[in-house]
């Protein structure tokens, strides 16, 4: 197991390096020009010795490797460089800003669960019955529904016409309530209908009817036989939730005027502010790898097969 | 009042975007935190909040005129080059400093030392030396006579004024260590991706403002921005490039409960034509352009009727821009005339006109992502496609943009001028520099040199007299060359609650009166 996570773990760095060259490059395949935004973003007329000027001090005079392999040098001593918009060092911006977003995503991802959950096991004891139904309708309604839109339409019933919850800005749980739902329904839509699926196809096997022929009552042999063993698919979808949900924050966090760090980068793509845009994608590279490597870990405790399986070979 | 801003408070608490909300502290909202407030410095310095905590030697007004501001009095020598100011003996910083002669010499030596940064205002090169008569008086000595000296002093930056402690070694290049300034606000509290908060400045040396202080809530949508002023968040919205949309203005407008005001011409939005390029080279081409534009519909449709037409290129309310100039008119079948006459014919099946086998076609560049400039475009296309002109639209990057501006790469381009103070004098002042998209457009003009000649003189010459019929002939000359479409005037909107009473404009642009607002009753 331990050496399941080290080798993971020494992953990590290979695959941040392989993001940021991506982005790096892919940023300057586009035709604009980045001394020209730099010079846009700090409103100064864009004259010919302005912008040559600026080009010295960004480095963009030198070839697109060696600013490459410069923009590493200092980030690999933690170092983004300078916001152009802001004209503040990036990560401790991120950084400061990133709190806010875990918080609003961490929500989402306790909703996901705790309504997912219980309405998937509810569809799978009345298959076919009203309750599939309803189950059959939320989750239809909530993947075809894009979450900006969701987030407008909470807003007018709730802020506007009800005033029942603050509309945007960040406070106590009531701010909490309609970034976090428009972010998580479309999860916890497919996480129900996905362990609808995994528990019928449980019940089918053979160790339920087992469990059934020994006399158990129902409702053990569906939390211990039936729901444990459904809940392994949805580890592994938990896993790629989270990045949907951190995704999810981006255009949110805009709607909302939540202080996060997924508005700072809507802000600082439609800006083409650079240093934030590398910084924030390896920031989003790190958490999403972890996070998936977490589930891994989870998902490999949870079954004892692939658990017995890795202490075996060992 | 006093509910509506109990009430505005116990939302904004209850919705946490007002911070230490208090009463009769108005709520307001920017797309961005207003930065470290460098009274010295641009980007990411917000400008509104610059002029908020910091002041000028003269203020420009509504007028286009410059009153006495934190100098009481000047006096020009004959030649123009050397400035006298009296400044005024009652002002202190907010942090009780004296605001005298050391403290301007002190700031204009920090702006000066980082001449290359202002280097795009003239008036920065022009500074030959600043130095102290006395306690209250500065004298100001110019390479040359400038007449834009003024104007240019009047900015919202760089030349106003900071405490001179709060300099780093004399200089603000690198930053200063507290916005401390002259003005009617004082800089109390900010919240990175949250809230601003101004208070008053009860050391004001003018009339204090009404309000107790100002909340800035940072919101960088504009839908979000008319939710919060509707559930009670924020008090006013007020800006010129679209803080809300024009339709969601027009739904406040007609919600019939709110203040909703549109300010007199800031700016002017209009088309570059290329003189440069095979088809728009041909005067009657860009005349036929000019009629056949029809701007009542394009306000109408795209602006809600919130901005008016516009006729010149400059508003005539400006300084020297009151000169007679008969308008282009809608008028398509003119402008269809016009083509026949320099023998542009209907000749294909798709209605474009030819010439001599080469096809009447131009293109249009606007910014592919701004929603506002892509329906005008389109507009355009279509009034110009029903007289035989056929366009193509390019919608790019800013930036690509940008880039086609400085090198021509156009046929027709949105353009705007840069507002008051800088028009007249400023933006005429760049159309002889290279990189600008009206550089470009008139260097296709036999006459481009003259122009550039003309635009110099106005700049140079010391005798009012002289600058005014030299405006009157320049403006009169790009006018008729119809290098222009001007189409509409961009202005400043306001939404308030009603309880704050009018809502005054600024004479600038980037200011916002909030020391002038006066809520009612009071």
């Amino acid at each position: 197991m331990a050496s399941f996570i080290l080798r993971r773990l020494l992953l990590l760095p290979l695959m941040l390096l392989a993001a940021s060259a991506l982005i790096f490059f892919m940023l300057r395949l586009g035709p604009s020009d980045p001394a020209m935004d730099y010079l846009r973003l700090s409103s100064v007329p864009p004259t010919p010795q302005a912008l040559e000027h600026a080009r010295i001090m960004l480095g963009l005079d030198k070839p697109l490797l060696v600013q490459y392999i410069t923009w590493l040098k200092s980030a690999l001593q933690l170092d983004f460089g300078v916001s152009y918009a802001t004209q503040r060092p990036v990560l401790p911006d991120l950084l400061y800003y990133l709190p806010a977003t875990l918080q609003l995503a961490g929500v989402a991802l306790l909703l996901t669960l705790g309504i997912s959950i219980p309405l998937g096991r509810w569809a799978a004891r009345h298959q076919d019955e009203a309750p599939d139904q309803w189950v059959r309708l939320i989750a239809f309604i909530g993947v075809s529904m894009p979450n900006f839109w969701l987030g407008f339409l909470l807003v007018l019933l709730f802020s506007v016409h009800l005033g029942w919850l603050p509309p945007m800005g960040r406070g106590g749980w009531a701010h909490l309530v309609m970034p976090a739902v428009a972010i998580a329904l479309m999860s916890l839509s497919i996480n129900a209908r996905l362990l609808r699926a995994s528990m019928l196809e449980v019940k089918g096997q053979r160790h339920v009817t087992y469990a059934r022929l020994r006399g158990l009552p129902e409702r053990h042999v569906e939390r211990s036989h039936v729901f444990r063993n459904a809940l392994l698919p949805i580890i592994t979808a938990v896993g790629m939730h989270i990045g949907e949900l951190i995704g999810g924050t981006l255009i949110i966090e805009s709607i909302f005027g939540w202080p996060g760090v997924g508005r700072f980068a809507v802000s600082a793509i439609f800006n083409r502010d650079y240093p934030v845009i590398q910084c924030f994608t390896l920031l989003m590279v790190t958490i999403f790898v972890v996070c998936n490597l977490i589930v891994d870990i989870i998902y490999a405790w949870a079954d004892p097969r692939i658990r017995l399986s890795a202490e075996g070979a060992e | 009042m006093r509910s509506l801003l109990k009430s505005a408070s116990i939302v904004a608490l209850v919705a946490g975007l007002a911070g230490p909300a208090a009463a009769e502290t108005l709520g307001f909202s920017w797309p961005v935190n207003v930065g470290p407030l460098n009274p010295h410095l641009y980007s990411p310095n917000q400008m509104f909040a610059q002029v908020m905590v910091f002041e000028p030697l003269v203020k420009y007004q509504e007028d286009g005129s410059l009153a006495p501001w934190l100098a009481s009095a000047w006096e020009i020598s004959e030649d123009g080059r050397t400035y006298e100011f009296t400044l005024r003996d009652d002002v202190t910083f907010s942090n009780g400093e004296p605001f005298d002669a050391e403290a301007v010499v002190a700031n204009f030596d920090a702006i000066l030392a980082n001449r290359e940064r202002h280097a795009w205002l003239e008036l920065t090169n022009q500074i030959q030396q600043v130095e102290v008569i006395d306690e209250h008086h500065v004298r100001l000595t110019l390479q040359d006579s400038y007449y834009p000296l003024l104007q240019d002093l009047s900015l919202p930056r760089p030349f106003r004024f900071v405490a001179p402690s709060q300099l780093i070694d004399g200089e603000s290049a690198q930053g200063i260590t507290a916005p401390i300034g002259t003005g009617p606000w004082v800089l109390a509290d900010t919240r990175l991706g949250e809230y601003d908060h101004f208070v008053r400045n009860e050391h004001y040396w003018g009339e204090k403002p009404a309000l107790e202080g100002v909340n800035i809530s940072v919101i960088p949508d504009p839908n979000t921005r008319a939710i919060a002023f509707q559930t009670g968040g924020i008090d006013l919205i007020y800006g010129v490039d679209g803080p809300i949309s024009p339709d969601t203005f027009q739904r406040f407008e007609q919600m019939g409960q709110f203040t909703t005001e549109v300010s007199d011409p800031i700016a002017t939005q209009m088309l570059a034509i290329n003189s440069q390029q095979e088809a728009t080279r041909d005067q009657a081409v860009r005349e036929a352009i000019n009629h056949a534009i029809d701007k009542q519909t394009m306000v109408d449709t795209v602006f809600y009727g919130t901005q008016p037409t516009a006729d010149a290129l400059f508003s005539p309310t400006l300084p020297y821009a009151d000169v007679p100039l008969a308008p282009y008119a809608f008028d398509p079948e003119l402008a269809r005339q016009l083509l026949e006459g320099a023998g542009w014919r209907l000749g294909d099946a798709e209605g474009v006109r030819q010439r001599e086998g080469a096809r009447l076609s131009t293109d249009l560049v606007y910014v592919g992502n701004d929603a506002v400039s892509k329906s005008m475009a389109e507009i355009i296309q279509a009034d110009l496609a029903r007289v035989g002109i056929e366009t193509r639209l390019i919608g790019e990057e800013e930036s690509s943009v940008y880039a086609r501006q400085r090198d021509g790469r156009f046929g027709m381009i949105f353009n705007r001028t840069w507002g008051a103070p800088s028009d007249p004098h400023a933006f005429i002042s760049s159309m002889r520099v290279p990189a600008h998209a009206d550089y470009q457009a008139q260097l296709g003009l036999d006459d481009k040199a003259d122009i550039d000649a003309m635009i110099s003189d106005i700049l140079t010459t010391t005798g009012e007299e002289r600058r005014r019929e030299l405006y009157t002939a320049l403006l009169t000359r790009l006018h008729e060359s119809a290098i222009y479409v001007p189409l509409t005037y961009t202005n400043a909107i306001a939404v308030a609650r009603p309880e704050l009473g009018p809502i005054p404009f600024g004479a600038m642009a980037s200011e916002i009166p909030f020391e002038r607002i006066a809520p009612q009753g009071q």
